[in-house]
């Protein structure tokens, strides 16, 4: 058996097809005719340039636009003035191509695996996979054509170059197995898109296989066994039924309506950070956005964002979700989020200090702007306002007087926008958590971030590891807070939804739907498998399970009483 | 010769995209088009030079065009960078 990186999921059992390494050695010479010679690498480069942008056509049609970017770039790096022009400085000084191609190549290489920045790591693959393309094209020799591989290949390589990822024809590849790269590397990014397993970064497995060798490539567990024993093959028969079956009963989960066991619909949304993030909810078969985080807009600038800024990145949003709800979070800085520009003082305890709504409300104008923002995108789609980290009545009855004082001077500019637009609040607060029966008279909504209400309600920073064993949303205390906000919510006759990680958590759903919450809002890689699991419980079910962990004293005892229950 | 200094807004900096987007965009103009990034002068036509600049988001870079289509390769440059180089 051997280990590397699981860099895209499932089983493939099948026969290896082993691509070595081309001998790419030259002899260096010294160039007379260095007009001669430079001609030499111009075509080679045009001869690389040509194929290069066949791939990339290949990849566009085959996989996506998104995917053939990366040969997109190899056709800049290949092209590139600054790279040619050393190569044929080094040609005039009497270098041959090959030896031009190798140093400069190997320049870049190396200055740019030195780099702090992952993604700029892998960049060195990419220039060498040019400079073999170069030394390739100058050289003549020809490639390995994957593309011709029999069915139920295994690829196994040192490295698997865009290039050669390319050409893999998905029907014929059940595995791949590399020597190098990583979870953010192409080959990786492209076998995900592929939905071919992967376990790459084995070492010496080159060295370890020949041709027509058995193997089985596990790229959930990232394994790899070659010639493995029947016992372990009918083992991974098994599965990758399994794992097969999964994957379509989830699938089968697409374009459904989410409802419990027992046909009771709630609403499955997804968290956002940025309005293109509303495509891949789309994508992922979100029913709306219960969480847009509206940081991004003010993160990363040197001033506050206009209102026409904040206005067309919201309508994007909006426009994109094409009628479902967007539930927009105003300004949540202060705490861990430090906006520089705005100035604000280093605080001892910045989780209790001056952030959130806090900020917003002393500052109606900055503020203003944001709700202006928002109200105008209202006009085109299902947009609503949640405030962040509400402690008391008062501010969200501050927040609706300034959003009412919005919409008349919008009414008297002429300005188009939704007047029955919902302004809900988050409950992630101790206090917002006791009087969440107050709170439910004012908002339109309720939303609970688990992830601060836990942090409030425990009294613990997650980010302290000393303490990051009490931060859990399976601790009693947590549990009480939840039950008690939806109960409000409910009583009150206003929806509740949940917006933090524990939404998607398969142990809390079945207490989620005992308690009576009305929207779950999740990673939007999390739709099909949240509303697979929320199928699998009755409200009967999860009541008698909720009475039973609701009576456990330790979240050691209700994690535990989850898990046996889980389905 | 023209210059300018701009934020460079997209999240991930210069990387590959950014930086491919960029160069091809400058490659048809005559003029020669560089980033001057920390005391340094990237050619602006060249995506190797721009990964290797390290250009983060938020960054302040001075761009400067000088050749007979200087404006237009400015105005190009810069309505590139302020728009997030198509990330």
């Amino acid at each position: 058996m051997y280990k590397g990186i699981e860099a895209s999921r499932g089983i493939g059992i099948g026969s290896i097809c082993l691509i070595t390494d081309h001998d790419l050695s030259f002899e260096a010479k010294h160039i007379e005719d260095t007009e001669a010679e430079k001609s030499r690498l111009g075509e080679a480069v045009e001869t690389l340039k040509v194929k290069t942008a066949a791939m990339a056509e290949n990849i566009r049609k085959n996989i996506g636009p998104k995917e053939a970017e990366i040969m997109e770039g190899h056709i800049a790096m290949i092209t590139d003035p600054a790279m040619s022009g050393e190569m044929n400085k080094m040609i005039d000084a009497g270098q041959c191509a090959e030896a031009a191609v190798t140093a400069v190549c190997d320049m870049f290489i190396g200055m740019f695996s030195k780099m702090e920045d992952e993604m700029m790591r892998q960049r060195a693959s990419d220039i060498s996979d040019v400079k073999t393309g170069l030394l390739k094209a100058l050289l003549g020799v020809e490639d390995v054509d994957i593309s011709k591989v029999p069915q139920g290949t295994v690829l196994v390589a040192h490295d698997l170059t865009p290039s050669m990822t390319s050409q893999i024809v998905k029907d014929n590849v059940v595995g791949i197995i590399t020597e190098v790269g990583g979870k953010t590397s192409h080959s990786a990014i492209l076998a995900r898109a592929l939905e071919i397993p992967a376990v790459l970064s084995v070492p010496g497995i080159t060295e370890q296989v020949k041709d027509k060798d058995i193997a089985v490539v596990d790229g959930t567990e990232g394994v790899v066994y070659i010639n493995p024993d029947g016992e372990i093959v009918s083992k991974y028969v098994i599965k990758r039924e399994e794992f097969i079956r999964a994957q379509a009963e989830l699938e089968s989960f697409r374009g459904k309506e989410t409802l419990t066991a027992d046909g009771n619909k709630v609403e499955l949304f997804c968290n956002i950070g940025t309005p293109k993030d509303a495509k891949k909810a789309i994508e992922c078969d979100g029913e709306g956005i219960g969480l847009f985080r509206s940081e991004f807009l003010f993160m990363d600038k040197s001033h506050l964002p206009s209102e026409d800024e904040q206005f067309e990145a919201y309508k994007e949003a909006v426009e994109i979700m094409n009628g479902k709800t967007v539930i927009i979070r105003t300004l949540d800085i202060g705490g861990d989020k430090d906006i520089p520009y705005l100035g604000l003082e280093k605080e001892d305890n910045p989780f209790l200090g001056y952030r959130a709504v806090r900020y917003c409300l002393a500052n109606a104008e900055t503020y203003k702007t944001q709700l202006r923002g928002i109200l105008r995108a209202s006009a085109f789609g299902k947009a609503k306002i949640m405030i962040p980290l509400v402690t008391c009545v008062d501010e969200i009855r501050a927040v609706k007087a300034l959003v009412e004082e919005c919409k008349s001077e919008l009414k008297a500019e002429g300005i188009g926008f939704d007047d029955k637009i919902e302004v809900g609040c988050m409950v992630e607060t101790a206090a917002a958590s006791l009087i969440a029966d107050m709170l439910a008279k004012e908002a339109d909504f309720f939303s609970i971030g688990t992830n601060d209400l836990t942090q409030y309600t425990m009294s613990v920073d997650r980010g302290n590891a000393k303490v990051a064993y009490l931060y859990s949303a399976f601790q009693p205390a947590v549990l009480r807070s939840i039950k008690n906000i939806i109960e409000a919510g409910k009583a009150a006759g206003i929806p509740v939804g949940m917006c933090g990680e524990a939404a998607a958590d398969p142990l809390m759903i079945p207490l989620l739907i005992s308690f009576g919450l009305d929207e779950y809002s999740v990673n939007s890689v999390l739709v099909l498998t949240a509303r697979s699991i929320i199928s699998k419980w009755s409200k009967a079910d999860a009541d008698a399970l909720a009475q039973k962990v609701l009576a456990l004293p330790t979240e050691e005892e209700v994690v535990a009483a989850l898990k046996a229950a889980a389905r | 010769m023209v210059s300018k200094t701009v934020k460079i807004v997209n999240e991930q900096g210069m990387h590959m995209r950014p930086a491919t987007v960029f160069s091809q965009a400058m490659m048809p103009f005559t003029a020669e088009v560089n980033l001057c990034f920390n005391g340094t002068k990237y050619d602006g036509k060249s995506v190797m030079m721009l990964m290797a600049a390290c250009i983060k988001c938020g960054a302040e870079v001075e761009i400067t065009c000088d050749g007979p289509d200087e404006e237009a390769a400015l105005a190009k440059a810069v309505e590139l960078v302020e728009s997030g180089l198509g990330d």
